[in-house]
């Protein structure tokens, strides 16, 4: 009988948060599945059942499969730069260095800051004319004129800059947690077995990182492939915006440009999808390698 | 333990230099800010660049607020953030509380839902959301604005207090209620005096979360008296003709309450707790 009660306390307590999850997210979710197979405004009232037109427009969409493949291109790269960069200096701020807490503390900070900051200062350290990036490769005689940054050549590439500069703290945050666990006696041992620094790394650092590693691959694929403010706050202003216009971006246009929120709504369930499947491969390929 | 470090020889020297390159990568584009933000508008330009500025002038911040909105903006972000704080942390840590402390069916599978839907991001759900808030009015308004926060802030605020709450020993519990108390009383003087740097870390991630987001502000709000920093700051620069200084110095206004919350939250972070403690 206490336990009956307690049972119905416990639901209690839990229950505001559960109804916002399904009234605010669920919901929401249920409810873009629902649109998608409409055509619907974005702003005024009424809709029209369509079926499939709205996925078979965007299947037909050359625009939308271009959009794919710079979303690959994006987070392909950002991701594998964030893995190098965020593991190395995961490994760099595991040493006994002086102040190490504050240098974790900086190398961590970007993460943390609005999109908006990250994008503003870069705009201005990558400005064609003014930027100091420009002037430290001319003053280097690195190049003759000036690189626009902004411009349909290079802004991928920009976009891909800033983006690892503020994400990889991540990485590092979750590395570093986990190496602070790895047990010293694992390479006291390897250090007598007479294994080099670079064989202790390879032999005990990375299968210890392995399982964390699993989860950060995943969890910055799903965010970077559906990364909106970053590659949206670089594209204002500069007149190549189709050059780095994502997934995420044109699916934002469709449903507040355009209007479209039924073929918006479309997109962003195809986008889910590939996410479920990716991550479905993800997962099989995984458990793969555990069995070898 | 840490194995002491040697900084002489080679090995010493290529760390030092990584660390120095690392720094320099991380820290210096916010130096940069900074300077330029103290800079007089003709030394902005000036070729060869200068790092210190020759004369410091607070001429960028107040033309900031003489001539911007970004008070206005200021206490928009204030609001609508302190909301979010407070209205997740009602709800999640009781819920964090019954997902810890109870038996009951569904338990594991409210778990699941909450871990599922934290990995969500805002682009999945936008449009649809945008169109509820519309249909119930809360479109423009920044109580619809503190309900799109939440719902991105309360799976990870329910899975981070979870964490926390499952690292407070039961048996203190269990003492208390042996004694007497009742369980109202044993939460009230035993778990949450316990639970509180929890919960005020919690309260931290929830409020960066919330200071920082763009997308949702873009699409709720079209008003310009209630914009958030985020969507007023990029605004101001797509306007005209960019006036660097003044940029710059909203940029370094925006991030003075993240660095002074963050240095509270920073060592969790790094300690591992909270690894998951922010998204994006």
């Amino acid at each position: 009988m206490a336990r009956e009660r307690s049972a119905r306390t416990g639901w209690l307590l839990v229950l505001p948060a559960l109804a916002l999850l399904c009234a605010l997210t669920l919901y929401p979710v249920g409810y873009g599945i629902w649109i998608s197979f409409f055509d619907k405004h974005s702003f005024f009232p009424g809709e029209r059942f369509v079926a499939a037109a709205n996925y078979l427009a965007v299947f037909a969409d050359e625009e939308f499969w271009r959009a794919v493949r710079l979303g690959l291109v994006y987070s392909i790269s950002t991701i594998a730069l964030q893995l190098g960069l965020g593991v190395g200096a995961a490994l760099l701020l595991n040493e006994a260095l002086p102040g190490r807490n504050v240098l974790r503390a900086i190398v961590v900070f970007p993460y943390v800051i609005p999109t908006v900051v990250a994008v503003i200062i870069w705009k201005w350290l990558l400005n064609s004319q003014f930027g100091l990036v420009n002037y430290a490769l001319e003053t280097a005689r690195l190049v003759d004129e000036p690189i626009s940054w902004m411009g349909r050549d290079w802004i991928m590439v920009s976009l891909i800059l800033v983006s690892v500069w503020q994400f990889f703290p991540f990485v590092v945050i979750a590395v570093l947690a986990r190496l602070q666990t790895i047990p010293p006696e694992l390479y006291e041992a390897a250090t007598v077995d007479g294994a080099s620094a670079f064989r202790r790394f390879l032999h005990v650092t990375l299968p210890q990182l392995a399982s964390v590693l699993f989860v950060v691959v995943l969890l910055r694929s799903i965010w970077m492939f559906t990364k909106f403010d970053t590659p949206w706050l670089l594209i204002q202003g500069g007149g190549a915006e189709t050059y780095i216009r994502t997934l995420p971006i044109y699916t934002y246009m469709r449903a507040f440009a355009y209007y479209e929120a039924g073929r918006g709504s479309a997109m962003a369930v195809v986008m889910f999808l590939m996410l479920v499947v990716a991550a479905a491969l993800y997962f099989r390929l995984w458990r793969r390698e555990e069995s070898l | 333990m840490t194995r002491a470090l040697r900084l002489g020889g080679w090995r010493g020297a290529l760390l030092l230099a990584g660390v120095a390159a690392l720094l320099f990568f991380t820290a210096f584009p916010f130096a940069w800010m900074i300077a330029t933000a103290f800079k007089a508008p003709r030394e902005i330009f000036v070729s060869p660049p200068t790092f210190f500025p020759s004369e410091l002038t607070l001429e960028n911040v107040s033309r900031l607020f003489a001539q911007t909105r970004f008070a206005t903006y200021l206490a928009n972000s204030v609001l609508v953030a302190s909301g979010t704080v407070a209205l997740t942390l009602a709800i999640a840590t009781p819920g964090a509380y019954s997902l810890t402390r109870f038996r009951y069916r569904g338990r594991e599978t409210i778990s699941a839902t909450i871990l599922f839907v934290y990995m969500f991001a805002p682009i999945m759900i936008i449009i649809p959301f945008y169109v509820l808030m519309r249909t119930l009015g809360l479109a423009n308004t920044h109580l619809g604005l503190v309900l799109a926060y939440t719902t991105f802030c309360l799976p990870f605020a329910l899975w981070l207090l979870r964490t926390f709450f499952q690292s407070i020993p039961l048996e203190l519990e269990e003492a208390a209620l042996t004694d007497g108390a009742s369980r109202a009383q044993s939460v009230r003087y035993v778990v949450l005096p316990l639970a509180l740097p929890g919960v005020v870390a919690t309260g931290i991630f929830t409020f960066i979360l919330a200071w920082n987001d763009y997308i949702f502000a873009r699409v709720l709000i079209s008003a310009d008296e209630l914009k958030t920093l985020p969507v007023g700051i990029a605004d101001l620069y797509n306007a005209s003709v960019v006036d660097w200084g003044m940029i710059m110095s909203a940029g370094m206004l925006v991030l003075l309450p993240v660095l002074a919350v963050f240095v509270v939250v920073q060592r969790y972070m790094v300690a591992g707790w909270g690894s998951g403690g922010i998204k994006g």
